[in-house]
């Protein structure tokens, strides 16, 4: 088995930073009136600003296989490998531009690189951790010598008016409830690219070797939690949209929009920290040895509820050594890890040794991953 | 070797097979079908009928426990005591709720254990009269757990659900208030030098672990007399 190295990062944030107030300038106002809850949300989530692929008509600027597209092209700008050596394109997306075909397909035609093997995932933030440890494993097995993992979220255009007055107006209601507007307020867009290697030469300045990636489903237990394609999440009378007699009628009876499930969401909560703690239990975790904590999370005010229950089990790191960005770029998905990871390798002073923890839950139907990386510098 | 990492580590433990519990828990089908608001009044009686026959033996095997405890843990006898003594009339709120709920006082007192709750009685006696059995602290991790994870979220949905009064959720709502603080009380106690106990620390978790599967039972075969 070979080591694996992500040996450079490529981010792409499509326009300005948006602020909270100017959020439904692009998103639009749904039956012509501002968001009841939207103040509510954006103080339960912390966000300030975050990144829209949309016009402030609501025009798409980019697609999101240009994206990723954008976020492979910086990420090999910052390698000293030529596009011609790549050999495998991993990529990520809860959800690509088009049903068929597949996203990775779509990304590999606007990447501009050659002809190669492709993998396509798609689940919610987790999608990004399935497309890294494929392209991870790849590599350790030697099937191939770099790889490229990508992932990419255009959230926004799912929160445009359109995809929710169909639904009002059929329904009578005069408002979306609070589950569907959630996800509204803290999703937005970007991607994030990574570049992986099996060997490094030292002139290469700054690598992080892959030590493991751990994810594991619970959805043997939960319902789904983030959904869309179905208008409830009561699966024995749940409908996908494609079995309604069309996708008009399936946006009408609610079977579009994206949702979350508020309640459920916070019964995940037990099942996430108890994977944590019997990875600390069985010595794959040490805590106090973790020197950048990387935690993907959708709402500042969640990370509180763990707070206690880690320091009373020995298994907190300490909030010093956290590192996000969602304040400022937002809840990009899949996306985010690769975001957060970029920004890091850019921004932060990382030492030789120092220890990377990256932690991926996923709401969609209660997923939790893990990665380990460990920083090398060249000589 | 009796420092916080001890306590850390079986906290930790427990914690994980909490998660395992809980997420076993939601597939039962009485506690899916709460949590996806398809329950009916008849459902909610049938739980607080099935649930006051193993309540009502709460204190007899926490008292038990507590007799079987011997020096030099004679502090931690006494705080389980205490304990026993501020459950022992819990199950009068089970058949408050009951009665509130249109059901016969009768029928709730005079009611035997399900198959489920028999098994989890007699696991909890049978610890309780083992010699110090501190392992059973890990059988009130889950079933406190339950109080301060659940019973809340229960509550509202209950109440939703069939528009329930405050007098008829009586149980649940005491204890989605009340189990908050066990957290500590646990770490105390765990502290206090009982994992100086031979194999302490695995027998805690086994228990917890028996515990949960005893009650998923209990819940599993509700009405099964």
């Amino acid at each position: 088995m070979r080591d694996v190295y992500i040996t450079s990062a490529g981010g792409f944030l499509p326009g300005s930073p948006i602020t909270n107030s100017q959020m439904e300038e692009y998103l639009g106002y749904i039956k012509g009136k501002p968001s009841r809850f939207g103040k509510m949300i954006l103080r339960q989530n912390g966000i300030q600003t975050r990144h829209y692929a949309l016009d402030t008509d609501g025009k798409p600027q980019y697609s999101s296989a240009e994206m990723a597209a954008n976020a492979i092209h910086t990420a090999l700008e910052r390698s000293t490998v030529s596009k011609d050596r790549i050999e495998f394109l991993s990529t990520a997306t809860t959800q690509g531009d088009t049903l068929v075909p597949g996203f990775a397909s779509l990304v590999h035609h606007n990447s501009d690189l050659p002809p190669m093997e492709i993998a396509s995932f798609q689940s919610v933030c987790a999608s990004g951790m399935m497309a890294l440890k494929n392209a991870y494993l790849n590599l350790k097995a030697g099937e191939k010598e770099t790889a490229l993992s990508v992932a990419s979220e255009f959230s926004s255009r799912w929160f445009r008016p359109g995809f929710y007055e169909d639904y009002l107006d059929h329904s009578g209601d005069t408002e979306v409830n609070n589950d569907a507007e959630f996800l509204r307020w803290t999703l937005s867009d970007g991607a994030g690219a990574l570049f992986l290697e099996t060997d490094i030469d030292s002139g290469q300045d700054l690598a992080l070797k892959i030590d493991w990636i751990d994810l594991c489903s619970y959805a043997d237990r939960y319902e789904p939690c983030m959904y869309a394609g179905t208008a409830t999440n009561d699966m024995p009378s749940a409908l996908p949209w494609a079995s309604h007699p069309s996708p008009s009628n399936a946006a009408a009876a609610g079977a579009i929009m994206l949702k979350q499930d508020f309640d459920l969401l916070y019964r995940l909560f037990p099942t996430w920290v108890g994977h944590y703690l019997s990875l600390v239990e069985k010595g794959q975790i040490k805590p106090e040895k973790v020197t950048h904590f990387l935690p993907h999370y959708s709402a500042n005010s969640l990370r509180q509820r763990m707070v206690k229950l880690l320091e009373k089990t020995g298994s907190m790191i300490p909030e010093s050594k956290w590192f996000n960005n969602l304040t400022r770029i937002g809840n990009t998905g899949s996306a985010s890890i690769y975001l957060m990871l970029e920004e890091l390798m850019r921004t932060e002073n990382l030492t030789e040794g120092d220890q990377i923890l990256c932690f991926v839950p996923e709401s969609g139907q209660c997923i939790v991953s893990f990665m380990q990386l460990t920083v090398v510098r060249g000589k | 070797m009796n420092d916080m990492t001890n306590v850390q580590s079986v906290l930790r433990r427990l914690v994980t097979i909490w998660a395992d519990f809980e997420g076993r828990l939601n597939k039962v089908d009485i506690i899916s079908r709460i949590n996806r608001g398809k329950i009916t009044l008849e459902d909610y009686k049938a739980i607080l009928l099935n649930h006051r026959q193993q309540v009502v033996e709460g204190s007899r095997w926490i008292s038990r426990a507590a007799s079987s405890i011997e020096a030099p843990y004679l502090d931690q006898r006494s705080s389980i005591l205490r304990h026993a003594a501020t459950e022992h009339l819990d199950y009068k709120m089970l058949e408050a709720d009951f009665v509130n709920c249109g059901g016969k006082a009768s029928e709730i007192t005079k009611g035997t254990k399900n198959i489920g709750s028999e098994a989890l009685h007699a696991w909890m006696m049978h610890k309780a009269s083992q010699q110090n059995p501190f392992d059973l602290l890990g059988a009130m991790f889950i079933i406190e757990g339950l109080g301060k994870n659940f019973a809340g979220n229960w509550v509202k949905k209950l109440e939703n659900c069939l528009s329930l009064s405050p007098e008829q959720t009586s149980f649940y709502r005491y204890h989605a208030e009340h189990d908050e603080d066990h957290m500590e009380e646990l770490e105390d106690v765990l502290a206090s030098g009982i994992l100086a106990i031979d194999g302490m620390e695995d027998q805690i978790v086994k228990t917890a672990k028996v515990t949960g599967r005893l009650y998923l039972l209990q819940l599993e075969e509700l009405g099964n007399v």
